[in-house]
């Protein structure tokens, strides 16, 4: 490799960015001001390590890594699952836990038992359609929604839901609960295939340095 | 006139090529043309349209739903070929004498899956590629992946890597596992993700031996250049798996030979959800593009499917994604 090239990150927006750049800081890896929450910047670099960092929306960090605007992502399992693209997915990171679940009022169990035809409101389509024809058997009718899930059955737009749950406070507060455990999910570590014969020393390095911290914690 | 928006653009994932990117595109493919001619390969054209049996999901090649398909007026299933190596191995079982191999055949043209993800794929696309038929060696395995180098080099790319497996390895390991053609099926696909982690949770709640768990849970990371061999006889447990990497160990000095070492690595994990290969199987990545610019393998029982059993070994170039890495890496590639 002749140029010095950049090893790009891409990190989900929130918290799950927040805990990875703390992990990155421990492993001795300044995360130039990417922290700072009153930033506008977009892209934050590394020049002495040639790591490059940035932010972007949970769905679209498997589409930059897929197509190698980034060589390594972070991102939910959640995410990978429903975007479905070629990644190598090398590392569980360990936060960020929290499950896939059917979620509903009491009453809308029976609707799981029986064939009715009933209508599921989710942000994860293709996880939802998995769980109800691949792994229940049962025809549902899948409303996609972008936001505020739990909304849907309380207005009738749907019987039960698709949805994360971390703590089901939310759940709750709206007269919801945990009907069905779909997955448990954490915060992964995916790789680009190319990148990760092209650049194997590099990211095998950072995946083992992370590794081992991590697994301190355990 | 009003004329209709719908017919004056092309469906999606077709296009049409003019002017000076054709001319580029046809000088590129004249080069690499030149690199088969060298090594001795003659040009073979296979229709485009094929029944339904040649791409068929016991051959193993792409998801029925991904193919285009229609009915002839006896109402048999017809597709739009989805690759070209099936389509060459039923013409070789079709048209050549005993005397007539190894057989040495190349070939260019458009391939059509009908992919359903957006990710800006095209569904028409043109490969070109060769397939070396009637020999099972290491050297018809080295040339084959010589032959990949030096058309890379020659469409200008100076960075790029092949990477090498040898699909034995897995298949022996799940043979021993005991696993049932599903759980065989996510354990491959998680492997190829390099999933380890995903492969131990599957394999814990499997009666498959200790050792037989822990090799496979190696196998995501057993990549890297011949330095791994080592690592790899480690984790073989039986005898298809050693002949697996001593066939890997060989090609890599045949490569070592050619001067073209540099080019390849070895991957123990790399594997396909194309059920025909049988040995080794590789593809060659660049910058650029999320995805391999090249793809080959070794198919020995593929022409056993029409009739004639023989052993083969081919690879297969997509132009679409070279000119698309070439172009990133600011590479001209006209004449």
């Amino acid at each position: 490799m002749s140029q010095k090239r950049y090893l790009t990150i891409a990190l989900t927006k929130g918290r799950l960015a927040h805990d990875t750049l703390e992990l990155f800081e421990r492993i001795g890896v300044n995360t130039a001001g990417a922290m700072d929450k009153k930033t506008r910047k977009l892209i934050f670099t590394n020049e002495e390590l040639g790591l490059r960092f940035f932010l972007a929306k949970g769905p679209d960090v498997p589409t930059y890594v897929y197509y190698g605007a980034a060589d390594i992502g972070i991102v939910g399992r959640d995410t990978i699952i429903e975007e479905n693209k070629k990644l190598y997915e090398v590392l569980d990171l360990g936060y960020g836990k929290c499950r896939m679940c059917v979620c509903g009022p009491a009453s809308a169990r029976k609707y799981l038992e029986g064939g009715d035809q009933i209508r599921v409101a989710t942000k994860y389509p293709n996880i939802a359609k998995d769980y109800f024809y691949r792994r229940k058997n049962q025809t549902v009718e899948i409303i996609k929604l972008n936001g505020s899930i739990e909304l849907a059955p309380i207005v009738g737009l749907a019987e039960v839901i698709v949805d994360i749950v971390e703590t089901g406070s939310t759940l709750r507060e709206n007269g919801l609960e945990v009907l069905e455990e779909v997955l448990d999910l954490s915060a992964r570590m995916v790789v680009n295939q190319v990148s990760m014969k092209m650049q194997n020393d590099r990211i095998t390095e950072l995946i083992t340095r992370l590794r081992n911290e991590l697994s301190k914690n355990i | 006139m009003i004329i209709k928006n719908r017919v004056m653009h092309t469906p999606e994932g077709m296009r049409d090529l003019y002017g000076k990117s054709l001319q580029d595109r046809r000088a590129l493919m004249k080069r690499i043309h030149d690199v088969f001619e060298s090594f001795g390969y003659s040009d073979i054209e296979t229709p485009t349209i094929e029944y339904f049996d040649v791409f068929s999901s016991d051959i193993g090649t792409t998801p029925s739903n991904e193919l285009y398909k229609f009915f002839d007026r006896d109402g048999n299933t017809l597709v739009l070929r989805p690759d070209f190596t099936p389509s060459v191995a039923r013409a070789a079982a079709m048209h050549f004498a005993d005397s007539d191999f190894p057989l040495r055949l190349s070939y260019e043209g458009s391939t059509f899956v009908n992919s359903a993800e957006y990710q800006g794929r095209l569904k028409e696309s043109r490969q070109m590629g060769v397939e070396l038929i009637g020999e099972d060696s290491a050297e018809a395995d080295a040339e084959i992946i010589a032959l990949t180098c030096r058309m890379l080099l020659a469409s200008g790319l100076k960075e790029f890597q092949v990477s090498v497996g040898e699909v034995n390895f897995f298949k022996a390991l799940a043979d021993k596992s005991g696993l049932d053609e599903e759980s065989t099926e996510t354990v491959r696909e998680l492997i190829s993700n390099k999933n380890f982690f995903g492969v131990a949770e599957v394999l814990d709640g499997t009666k498959a031996a200790p050792e037989v768990k822990e090799a496979m849970q190696k196998l995501p990371q057993l990549f890297g250049s011949a330095e791994i061999f080592d690592a790899a006889e480690a984790f073989a447990l039986g005898k298809r798996e050693k002949s697996a990497v001593a066939r890997l160990r060989r090609i890599h000095e045949i490569l070592c030979g050619k001067g073209l070492d540099r080019y390849v690595s070895f991957d123990f994990g790399l594997l396909s959800k194309y059920n025909y290969y049988t040995g080794i199987i590789f593809s060659a990545f660049t910058y650029g593009t999320g995805e391999p610019v090249a793809r080959g393998g070794r198919y020995d029982l593929l022409l056993g499917h029409f009739g004639r059993e023989n052993p083969a070994v081919g690879v297969g170039l997509y132009i679409d994604q070279l000119t698309s890495s070439l172009i990133r890496q600011g590479i001209p590639y006209g004449r």
